[in-house]
């Protein structure tokens, strides 16, 4: 069990704490995003009306969409001449969301990964190998700054396939396995293909990111790989992993309040949720110093329990997530708005964009997205050829740009919506 | 063991401190550093009731907010003003003495003469200038002159206003091990400094004010590397990036 101590303020300490971290943000941000002053001015608030962590609620909420609308770097709070790493994902609209790190960013970032992997019970002894797909960089990129930083000895995601992760892991002797549920289950396949059994392996744990994790699954990987199973969670798009981890008596997601300060709100109203009960997890940092961001809406339904954790961990907790309160979905752990598949449709087709259903598709236990567009009078080509070159074209482009595996058919009738369809446009 | 909350100090229409919150933990030594005019000493002065603050101030659990500046001391906080101000016409000795005022009143003459000892044995230097007045003094002995003075009401928590402002580096650095070893014995202490790095290099943590609003707090170590520390310390604003952009 990790000595939380040096690093977490106790509970008495933390409110404190926190306070003087919101203030600071809110007087960085203040002075040095327009956009967070235009807020502050319209409401005629001055950021030192939040007075205690409760007055936060004064504050407007930071949607994705003014991420790209602020696009590229209308957030930062520092000059770009202190960032050091620009980073970017696809966002919710046509802009990407951009987000910058100075050096000491990066530094903390670090040293919130190696919180996750000393939470998991890793150490500097430990061999930790990262099978993370290319649509999952991010978080690939700071759970291998994490491991680092802790001390262990990490091999890096790579574009190596099942059967060589498997051969490094079983020859490097790697101790510990980071991935998504969907891909453990493959490698799982794949083992058993390769006539290999849990024993040629030296693997302790498996931390498990990006997806959520049913517990049938869990069981099945926990078994199947004969390893402990640690998870994660994180928006790897605008805020490293590290935000919350697990916790060993399995009690949900510890969040790092000393750095986050998380509130639940009513996905709707946006008003503020009482401890406990349901509703969309919103987060203001308090500690970064490039990207501040003032209650930046998640998406992500979750609950938050106060409750004194058995672990000893002083950190609050998350609940599961349960789901998603805006359109987005994930795709093996890659967040997707149907707003950009209808946006590549759009490009593939030059401006036009049939009906289409997107499903969620599974090939072993590799996730894939499912398009099926009705093709309709102006999409009509004698040519089966043409509409095929479509259907490469759309699966390119989503691999390069979102990097998904996608399946696209093209239908006479959209079929009827079941359980695995994510859309209809 | 200090806690500062939404404190608000105004000289005339001017706001100096527009909501500040922080804190120094027992046995902790904090720096407080920020440009000329960013509101540092009012900080110190709210805390030790020489400046009329709006806010809540709580020592060792107890509200000390708009005390006098005498009971402050009472309470165990006392404070070597920037620029030392010692009575220059008064001797070593005797400007040692006067800060023991308190408590020769409650009669613990004992405890105040074992008290002189130990600041003789910290600076050995105002042993041998005792009978000496103290405007004779250099400014580093002056320095050392007006931490002994404030050391002598026995405070818990020491104030430190700039104690390294026109000194020569080698005399700075005995008074940051001064600082040190005072630590050591068991006094608490939050600085106030413009010389950033130097404020930085002993302290456990900082916070960076800025025209009356903390701006960023963290471990020292973590401000000594911030680049937007060395602005905030040589006074740049922001403008030339939003101006920039």
């Amino acid at each position: 069990m990790p000595d939380w101590r040096q690093e977490i303020p106790s509970r008495d300490e933390l409110e404190l704490v926190q306070l003087e971290r919101l203030q600071s943000t809110l007087n960085r941000a203040h002075r040095q995003v327009k956009f967070y002053r235009r807020q502050f001015d319209e409401l005629d608030l001055r950021p030192d009306d939040i007075q205690d962590l409760t007055q936060v609620t004064k504050l407007p909420f930071t949607s994705r969409e003014d991420l790209s609308k602020n696009y590229p770097y209308g957030l930062f709070a520092v000059p770009l001449r202190d960032i050091v790493r620009i980073q970017s994902s696809p966002g919710a609209t046509d802009n990407p969301v951009v987000v910058g790190y100075t050096a000491a960013d990066l530094r903390f970032w670090r040293e919130l990964g190696a919180r996750l992997y000393r939470s998991a019970e890793v150490s500097k002894e430990d061999i930790v190998q990262i099978v993370l797909s290319s649509g999952l960089t991010n978080w690939a990129r700071d759970l291998k700054d994490g491991a680092e930083h802790l001390g262990a000895s990490v091999i890096p995601f790579s574009n190596l396939n099942f059967a060589k992760q498997l051969m490094v892991m079983r020859d490097y002797k790697s101790s510990v396995l980071v991935t998504t549920p969907s891909y453990a289950r493959q490698l799982l396949r794949v083992r058993e293909k390769m006539g290999l059994v849990a024993a040629d392996f030296n693997l302790k744990r498996a931390i498990l990111v990006a997806e959520p994790l049913p517990s049938a699954l869990r069981a099945e990987i926990q078994a199947g790989l004969q390893v402990s199973i640690s998870t994660a969670y994180g928006i790897t798009e605008v805020l490293g992993p590290g935000l919350a981890f697990s916790c060993p008596e399995e009690t949900g997601f510890h969040f790092s309040e000393d750095h986050f300060l998380p509130e639940i709100v009513d996905p709707d109203s946006g008003e503020r949720r009482p401890f406990g009960l349901p509703g969309e997890l919103v987060i203001t940092t308090l500690s970064t110093a490039a990207f501040p961001l003032l209650r930046f809406r998640t998406g992500d339904l979750t609950s938050l329990h106060p409750e004194a954790c058995p672990c000893g961990c002083p950190l609050i907790r998350l609940g599961d997530i349960t789901g998603r309160c805006d359109r987005i979905f994930s795709i093996g752990g890659i967040k997707i708005h149907p707003d950009q598949i209808g946006a590549a449709i759009r490009e593939i087709l030059e401006g036009h964009v049939p009906r289409h259903l997107l499903r969620r598709g599974r090939d072993e236990a590799l996730d894939y997205l499912a398009i099926d567009i009705a093709v309709d009078e102006l999409l009509f080509s004698d040519e089966v050829k043409c509409l095929e070159v479509i259907g490469r074209r759309l699966r390119r482009h989503l691999r390069e740009n979102l990097g998904i595996e996608a399946r696209v058919s093209l239908v006479e009738n959209l079929p009827p919506p079941d359980q695995e369809t994510i859309a209809i446009s | 063991m200090l806690e500062i909350r939404n404190l608000y100090a105004y000289y005339g229409n001017i706001e100096a401190l527009s909501g500040v919150t922080c804190h120094v933990k027992q046995g902790e030594i904090v720096a407080l550093i920020g440009a000329n005019g960013a509101g540092k000493t009012t900080l110190l002065n709210s805390v030790c009731g020489l400046v009329y603050a709006r806010g809540k101030v709580t020592f060792e659990g107890n509200a000390i907010t708009q005390l006098a500046p005498e009971a402050v001391v009472a309470r165990g906080i006392s404070q070597a003003p920037e620029g030392r101000q010692i009575f220059a016409p008064l001797t070593v000795l005797e400007n040692l003495e006067l800060g023991a005022y308190l408590r020769y009143r409650q009669r613990q003459r004992e405890a105040v003469s074992q008290d002189l000892q130990r600041i003789y044995e910290l600076f050995p230097r105002l042993w041998e200038r005792r009978q000496q007045t103290a405007g004779t003094l250099s400014g580093g002995e002056q320095q050392m002159l007006a931490i002994g003075r404030a050391l002598m009401a026995r405070p818990r928590l020491l104030l430190l206003d700039e104690p390294s402002l026109g000194l020569a580096p080698v005399i700075v650095d005995a008074i940051m091990e001064t600082v040190i070893k005072l630590r050591e014995t068991g006094v608490t202490i939050l600085m106030v400094e413009q010389n950033a790095r130097t404020a930085l290099s002993i302290a456990d943590r900082g916070y960076v004010l800025e025209t009356g609003r903390i701006i960023l707090s963290a471990p020292a170590r973590e401000l000594l590397n911030d680049r937007q520390v060395t602005r905030a310390y040589l006074g740049k604003d922001y403008k030339e990036f939003t101006e920039g952009r």
